[in-house]
Order: structure tokens, then C-alpha cells, then sequence
């Protein structure tokens, strides 16, 4: 299932790319023919194209080694694959291109974003006049990959431009330790698909594991992780399997401790942030069958800043491995429960024992008061 | 009823105050603790509800230790709970005897409560092993787990909050283990209900 649809995202991307290339291919204008003059820090122009319908100075500067960064240059998306009303530029001008340019339409590429969008509260947001583009929340030239981001990283780099999660949520209790552990729009937009991320943390270096740096202490190649841990061949790392890798870093004295978040996926469902929309229901979280625990991954990034998700079968949540995540009724261990009963049954049973016997010994106490009169 | 005169006065007021305070806290910490818990299969009220009140009522619980605590060392009455320790171990094995053999045979206690000594040695170290170690963990995880994120690097110094969590969940056990026993021994006083008058008017009658 999960490996068909990163298949299918990865095809939509190749076929977006793939028209975008010809398409760009066919009008030959290069980045670096932008970046002649746009990489002048001192380029502006006077613009009354803000709220307050002033002329301000607008910086016309683009950073290249942030854009080169981007995800869409990652995908090669070039500069007029969104600025797309320059068809060519006229080199015997000062201006080579319109002085007034189209907005840029995200929408042309993310149409399915922009549908989930139409139906949000911050759409609903025209009815007073504010309208809020996509690039209020993922910026425009340097949008960054997502998938890999923590869960503060993804709430600075888009809910917390505008929002103060304290002013709001009164009711929830542990408010920093959700905020810390739960993205925004896991609970905001219930009907994007989420994962609990799991990561190694090395606590000697203080930074997390990539794939390559912690297997080859083990003396395993990154790419081989899947082959190596998962020994059942079922695709998901089980708990015997996990506890397996752990006793092996151990042994290799690799000090790492798992760090878990809830994060949802990078999917056009997550912008379905309605009012009075969000997951209230603690106990829809908080409950040992809770469908928030059903995808578990360990996450990696690598070097080259791409991601790699292993899938994790829940229990290993249970783990002690995984000590610095616990998430009450959710995650709960099961064998406390039993150790629980046994504790309140050994109370329960010293009591009744004692009152059965005391019952019994009744006609002998009798006898022997009988006796010592 | 026996005359005044026949009355051991052995439960000064902070103390009733204090564990009847105490008694009423756990029974409710005890309940919303298990809806905490098992959430899906118990729905006295909601969770939401059920963990505020927990945290309220455990709050309570903790200053109120802080009256048994401070009563005892102020006034030195500690004292009580200082066993004679050698003679600690025989005591307890004649105490063990008389509930494992003697009581069922009709034998006195042979722990004569007074005044400066109301405890037989095995009520005195159970109850100082409680007091003194096993509520101040059970507080101490819970206030951990009540502000996670502001107690984050003594959680982490702890070992996680998994562990934690499972200190605090395996002394809610025993904390239900130990009410059951403790309200059974305490009807094993001269009547069924002395002790527990004593626990109320102060008063324990006396032979
Ligand atoms: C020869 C220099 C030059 C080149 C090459 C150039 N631009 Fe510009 N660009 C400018 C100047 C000057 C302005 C400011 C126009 C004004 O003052 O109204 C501008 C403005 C813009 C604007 C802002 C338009 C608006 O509506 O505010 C965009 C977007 C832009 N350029 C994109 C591009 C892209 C994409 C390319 C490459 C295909 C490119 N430019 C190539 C000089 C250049
Ligand atoms: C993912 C689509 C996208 C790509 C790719 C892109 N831009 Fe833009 N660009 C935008 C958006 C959106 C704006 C903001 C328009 C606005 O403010 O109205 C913008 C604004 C600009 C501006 C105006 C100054 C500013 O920062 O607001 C310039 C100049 C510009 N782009 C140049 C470039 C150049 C040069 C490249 C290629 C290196 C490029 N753009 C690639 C989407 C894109
Ligand atoms: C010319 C087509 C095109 C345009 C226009 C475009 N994008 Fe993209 N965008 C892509 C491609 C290709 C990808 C990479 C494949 C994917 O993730 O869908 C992508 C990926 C993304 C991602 C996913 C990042 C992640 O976490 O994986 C975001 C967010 C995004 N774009 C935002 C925007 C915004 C905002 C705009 C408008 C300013 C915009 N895009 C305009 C083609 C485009
Ligand atoms: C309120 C903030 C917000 C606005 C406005 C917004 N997005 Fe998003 N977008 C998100 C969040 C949150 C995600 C989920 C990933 C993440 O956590 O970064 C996301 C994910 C995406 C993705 C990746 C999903 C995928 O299927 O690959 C794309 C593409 C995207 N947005 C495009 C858009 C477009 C186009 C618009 C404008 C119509 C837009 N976004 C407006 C917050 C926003
Ligand atoms: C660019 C600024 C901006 C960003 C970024 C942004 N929001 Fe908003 N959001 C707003 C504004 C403005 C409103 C007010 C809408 C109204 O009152 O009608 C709003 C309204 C809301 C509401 C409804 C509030 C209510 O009154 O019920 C929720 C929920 C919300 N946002 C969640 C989010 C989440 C989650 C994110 C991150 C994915 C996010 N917002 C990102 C500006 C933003
Ligand atoms: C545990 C789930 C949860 C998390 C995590 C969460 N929220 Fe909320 N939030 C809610 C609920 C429930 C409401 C009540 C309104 C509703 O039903 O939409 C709410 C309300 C809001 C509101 C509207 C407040 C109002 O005045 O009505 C905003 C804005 C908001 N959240 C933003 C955020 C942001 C930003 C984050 C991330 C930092 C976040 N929330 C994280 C569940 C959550
Ligand atoms: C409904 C529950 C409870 C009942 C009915 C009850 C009853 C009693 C009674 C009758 C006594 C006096 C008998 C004696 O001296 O042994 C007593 C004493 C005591 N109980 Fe409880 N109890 C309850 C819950 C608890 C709980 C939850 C704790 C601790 C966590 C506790 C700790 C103590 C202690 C420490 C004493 C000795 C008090 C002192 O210092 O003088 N009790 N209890």
C-alpha cells in the first residue's frame, strides 16, 4: 500500500517535471539568465502592491543558494515555470521582461492542495477581505522539503508565523508536551494521514543518526538496513527485530535513545483546517487501539538530504527502548497490566485467606477460651 | 460504651485531618486513575475530565503530606515511627506469629498500644516506609508527569518517561493492594469499628 502510493507520488512528480522541462526546455531561458540581474542585492522597485497600498520599496533580490536548496529546484522546476508569463527575454532592453508580472499561480501544479485549501478556514478568510496566499505558509522560493522536518520545524516554519498555540487550547492539558510532540495539523486536519516518527538520537554527538552513520557501526551498508533488520522478510520491523538491533548496537556500545513525534504526511489533506474541525477527543489519541499509533516509521535523512522511512510494527512503541516517548493509554505496556493484577489479587487474597481461616478457627477459639475459664 | 477513663487518646487532630484528607484523595485519584488508564473500556467521564481531576485531587493529596510531614517533625512525635531497633526483628516475628497462628487461636495482641507507642512494629515500618519513601515517589512521578515538558531534564536524567510513567502506574498497584489490606487490619482492633472511631474521635479504647 504505502510503497504504491511513493510510487505513484514519485511518477506525478517525474511527469510534473517532465513537462515543466520541456516546457522550459522549449523557451531555453536558464536560471542564470534571471540571476544576471536578480542577484543584485540592490535591485528594487517601487511597488504599492501591499495592504497598506503605499509605495514601498520592494527588494527584487533573489538568493540563489537558498532557491538552489528548494524542493522545486530539487524537482527541476526553474524560475519561469512559475513566473510563467515571461515567455523571453529582451536583452536590447534595460527591462527585459514586463515590468508588472502575473501573480504566480501555484495552483497550476498543486491543484489537489488548492482544492483541500478552498475548503479551510483561512480560504474562508476573503469573506473579510484578507486573502491569504499559499506563500504565507511554505514562502515561495525556498519551499523546503517537509517529509523529514521535526515537528518544531514544521510548526516555526508554518503555523507559528501567525498563530500562539498558548492563547488558544486552555482546555488541553501538557500543553508543551503536546505542542513539542504533536504537529499542528495532526490534530487540526484529522483527515491527513499521520506517522509517529521514530529516530535514533546519538546522545555522544547529541544529533540524530543518519542511515549510513549509525549502520556502519554496525558494519552494514545504509542500504542494506531493511535487509538486515527486518530477518522475517515481512516488510516492518517487529518488536523481536527491534529488540534484536538494539542488543546489537549495545554490544557496539552505541549510546542512542528513540525519539518519537506525530507528524502528519506531506499530503493535500492537511490544508482541510476547518473551524471547530480539530481532534478534541483526548481519548481518541489516549486509547490503547488508537488509530494515531497504526503508522510507525523509523525516519532517516540522508546525506543528500532525501528521507527514508523504514515501517515499524507498534509494539515497539511499548519498548523501554523507546523511554522518552510515552504516550498515556496510548502506548500502553501491557505487561504492567498483568504484573497490576497480580499485585491487587496478592492484597485481595491475604484478606480473604485471612478472613476464611479466622471464620474456620471459630469452634477453636471457642474451645479454647472455654479452656483457659 | 466504656467510660472516658478506659480511652486512649492516640490520633492528635492534624492527624485524623490529614488522613481522612488523604483516604478520600486516594479513593479518587484511584478512580480517575484507572479511567486515565483504560480509556477505552471505562467511561465514568470523560478523559479530558477525568485527568484534570486527577491532577486537582493529586495536588490536594500532596499538600496535605505536607501536614503529616510537618506535624510529625515539628511536635517530634516522629518518635513513634523510630522502631527500638534491637528488638525490631523479634517484635515482628512475635507480630507475624499472631496474625499467621495466634489471632485464630484466641491469643491477645501482644502489642499493647499507648500513647508514645500506637503501632505494633510491623503497622510502625510499613507505615514509615509509605510515608517516608513510597507516596513521596509516587508524588514526585506525578508531578513529573503532571508538567512533562517543564520537568523534561529531571525526567530525562530519570531515564525517560516510560519509566516514570511505569514507577508511578506499579505504586498505583500497590497503593490499591495496600488500601485493601489496611482497611481489613484495621477492623482487627478490640471491636470491629475501634480503630476506626479512633481514627475519627482520636479516642482508641484501652484494656
Ligand atoms: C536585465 C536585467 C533583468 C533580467 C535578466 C531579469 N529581470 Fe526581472 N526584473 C528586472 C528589473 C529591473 C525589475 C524591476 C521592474 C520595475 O521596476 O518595475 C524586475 C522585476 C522582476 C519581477 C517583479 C515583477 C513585479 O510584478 O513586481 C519578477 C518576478 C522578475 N523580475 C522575474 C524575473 C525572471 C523570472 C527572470 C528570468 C527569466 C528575470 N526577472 C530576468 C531586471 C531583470
Ligand atoms: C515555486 C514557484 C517560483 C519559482 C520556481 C520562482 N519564483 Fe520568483 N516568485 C514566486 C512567488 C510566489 C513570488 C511572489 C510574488 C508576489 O509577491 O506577488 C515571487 C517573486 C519573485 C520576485 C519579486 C521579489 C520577491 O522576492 O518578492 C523576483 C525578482 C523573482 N520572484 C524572481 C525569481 C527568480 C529569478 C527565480 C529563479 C531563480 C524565481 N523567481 C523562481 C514564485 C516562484
Ligand atoms: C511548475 C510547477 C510548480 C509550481 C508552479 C509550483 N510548484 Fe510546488 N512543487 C512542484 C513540484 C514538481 C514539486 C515536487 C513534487 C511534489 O512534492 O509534489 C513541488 C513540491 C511542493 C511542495 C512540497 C514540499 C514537500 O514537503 O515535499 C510544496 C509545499 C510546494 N511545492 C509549494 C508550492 C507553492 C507554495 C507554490 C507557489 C508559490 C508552488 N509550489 C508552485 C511544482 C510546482
Ligand atoms: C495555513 C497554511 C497553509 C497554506 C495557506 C497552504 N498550505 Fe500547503 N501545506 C500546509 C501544511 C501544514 C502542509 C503539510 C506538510 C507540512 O506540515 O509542511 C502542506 C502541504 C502542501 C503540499 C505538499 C502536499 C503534497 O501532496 O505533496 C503542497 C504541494 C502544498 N501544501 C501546496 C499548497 C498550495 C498550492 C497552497 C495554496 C493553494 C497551499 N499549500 C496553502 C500548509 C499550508
Ligand atoms: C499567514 C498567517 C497564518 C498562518 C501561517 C496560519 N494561519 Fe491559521 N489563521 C490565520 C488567520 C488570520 C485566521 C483568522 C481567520 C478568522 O478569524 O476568520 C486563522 C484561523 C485559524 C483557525 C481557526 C480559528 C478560529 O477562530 O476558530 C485555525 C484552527 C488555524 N488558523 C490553524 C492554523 C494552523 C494549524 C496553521 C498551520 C498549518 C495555521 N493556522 C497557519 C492566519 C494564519
Ligand atoms: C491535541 C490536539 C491539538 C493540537 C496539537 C493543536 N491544536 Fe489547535 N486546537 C485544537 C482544538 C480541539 C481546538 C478547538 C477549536 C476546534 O475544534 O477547532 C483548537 C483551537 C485552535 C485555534 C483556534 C482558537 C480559537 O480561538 O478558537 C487555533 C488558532 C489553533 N488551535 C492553532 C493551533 C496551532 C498553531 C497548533 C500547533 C502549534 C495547534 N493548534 C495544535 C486541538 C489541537
Ligand atoms: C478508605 C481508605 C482508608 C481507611 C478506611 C483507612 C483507615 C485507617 C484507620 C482506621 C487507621 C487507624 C488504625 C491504625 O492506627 O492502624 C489508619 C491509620 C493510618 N492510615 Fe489509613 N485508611 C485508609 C486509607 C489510607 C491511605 C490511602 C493511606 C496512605 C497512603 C493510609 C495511611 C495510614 C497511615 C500512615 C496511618 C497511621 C496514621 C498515623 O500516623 O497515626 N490510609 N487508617
Amino acid at each position: 500500500m504505502k510503497s504504491m502510493s511513493t510510487v505513484t507520488r514519485y511518477m506525478e512528480a517525474c511527469l510534473l517535471a517532465a513537462c515543466t522541462l520541456s516546457f522550459s526546455q522549449a523557451l531555453a531561458l536558464e536560471n542564470s539568465e534571471c540571476m544576471e540581474c536578480h542577484s543584485d542585492e540592490t535591485l528594487t522597485k517601487e511597488s504599492t502592491d501591499n495592504i497598506l497600498q503605499m509605495e514601498l520599496t520592494k527588494s527584487l533580490y533573489v538568493d540563489e543558494a537558498a532557491f538552489n536548496r528548494s524542493v522545486h529546484n530539487a524537482n527541476g522546476i526553474t524560475c519561469v515555470d512559475c513566473h510563467a508569463d515571461i515567455e523571453e527575454l529582451n536583452w536590447d532592453d534595460d527591462l527585459p521582461h514586463a515590468a508588472t508580472l502575473q501573480p504566480v499561480q501555484c495552483v497550476m501544479c498543486h491543484e489537489e492542495s488548492a482544492v483541500e485549501f478552498k475548503e479551510s478556514v483561512h480560504m474562508a478568510m476573503r469573506t473579510k477581505g484578507i486573502t491569504m496566499t499559499c506563500y504565507a505558509c511554505h514562502g515561495y522560493h525556498s519551499v523546503k522539503q517537509m517529509a523529514s522536518a521535526s515537528v518544531s520545524e514544521r510548526m516555526d516554519y508554518v503555523c507559528l508565523k501567525c498563530h500562539n498555540p498558548y492563547q488558544s487550547h486552555d482546555w488541553l492539558p501538557s500543553k508543551e508536551a503536546h505542542f513539542a510532540n504533536v504537529d499542528c495539523v495532526v490534530c487540526h486536519s484529522p483527515e491527513a494521514p499521520r506517522h509517529t516518527h521514530l529516530r535514533f538520537f546519538d546522545l555522544a554527538g547529541s544529533t540524530y543518526y543518519q542511515t549510513d552513520s549509525l549502520m556502519e557501526k554496525i558494519g552494514v551498508k545504509a542500504k542494506d538496513f531493511m535487509a538486515t533488520v527486518d530477518t522475517d522478510k515481512d516488510g516492518a520491523v517487529n518488536r523481536d527485530e527491534f529488540d534484536d538491533l538494539m542488543l546489537r548496537l549495545k554490544l557496539k556500545n552505541i549510546r542512542t535513545v528513540l525519539h518519537a513525534e506525530l507528524v502528519a504526511a506531506i499530503d493535500a489533506s492537511a490544508h482541510g483546517i476547518v473551524k471547530q474541525g480539530a481532534q478534541k477527543e483526548c481519548s481518541q489519541c489516549h486509547c490503547s487501539n488508537s488509530s494515531y499509533f497504526k503508522a510507525v516509521n523509523f525516519v532517516f535523512t540522508d546525506p543528500d538530504g532525501g528521507l527514508v522511512h523504514h515501517e515499524v510494527d507498534r509494539s515497539v512503541l511499548e519498548s523501554y527502548y523507546v523511554s522518552h516517548f510515552y504516550l498515556l493509554g496510548g502506548t500502553r505496556i501491557k505487561l504492567l497490566d498483568k504484573i497490576g493484577l497480580i499485585i491487587v489479587a496478592c492484597g485481595a487474597l491475604v484478606v480473604l485467606g485471612h478472613i476464611t481461616i479466622r471464620v474456620l478457627t471459630v469452634p477453636w477459639r471457642r474451645k479454647h477460651s472455654a479452656d483457659s475459664e | 460504651m466504656s467510660s472516658k477513663e478506659n480511652m486512649l487518646y492516640v490520633h492528635p487532630v492534624p492527624v485524623r485531618l490529614w488522613h481522612w484528607i488523604n483516604a478520600s484523595g486516594f479513593i479518587v485519584l484511584i478512580g480517575t486513575g484507572f479511567q486515565i488508564r483504560y480509556a477505552e473500556s471505562i467511561h465514568l467521564m470523560s478523559l479530558n475530565h477525568a485527568i484534570t481531576l486527577h491532577n486537582y485531587i493529586g495536588l490536594i493529596v500532596v499538600a496535605n503530606y505536607f501536614i503529616w510531614l510537618g506535624f510529625y517533625f515539628s511536635t517530634g512525635k516522629i518518635r513513634i515511627y523510630v522502631p527500638d531497633f534491637p528488638r525490631l526483628i523479634p517484635q515482628i516475628i512475635t507480630q507475624v506469629r499472631y496474625y499467621g497462628y495466634g489471632i485464630f487461636k484466641g491469643d491477645p495482641n501482644p502489642h499493647a498500644m499507648t500513647s508514645q507507642n500506637k503501632f505494633n512494629p510491623l503497622q510502625q515500618q510499613a507505615y514509615l516506609a509509605i510515608m517516608i519513601f513510597i507516596l513521596p515517589a509516587q508524588i514526585i512521578t506525578g508531578i513529573f508527569l503532571w508538567r512533562i515538558a517543564g520537568y523534561e531534564e529531571y525526567i530525562n536524567l530519570l531515564g525517560g518517561i516510560k519509566i516514570i510513567d511505569t514507577v508511578h502506574v506499579l505504586l498505583f498497584f500497590f497503593f490499591i493492594s495496600f488500601i485493601i489490606v489496611h482497611c481489613y487490619l484495621s477492623t482487627l482492633g478490640s471491636s470491629m469499628l475501634a480503630h476506626f472511631k479512633a481514627m475519627v474521635t482520636g479516642y482508641e479504647e484501652h484494656h
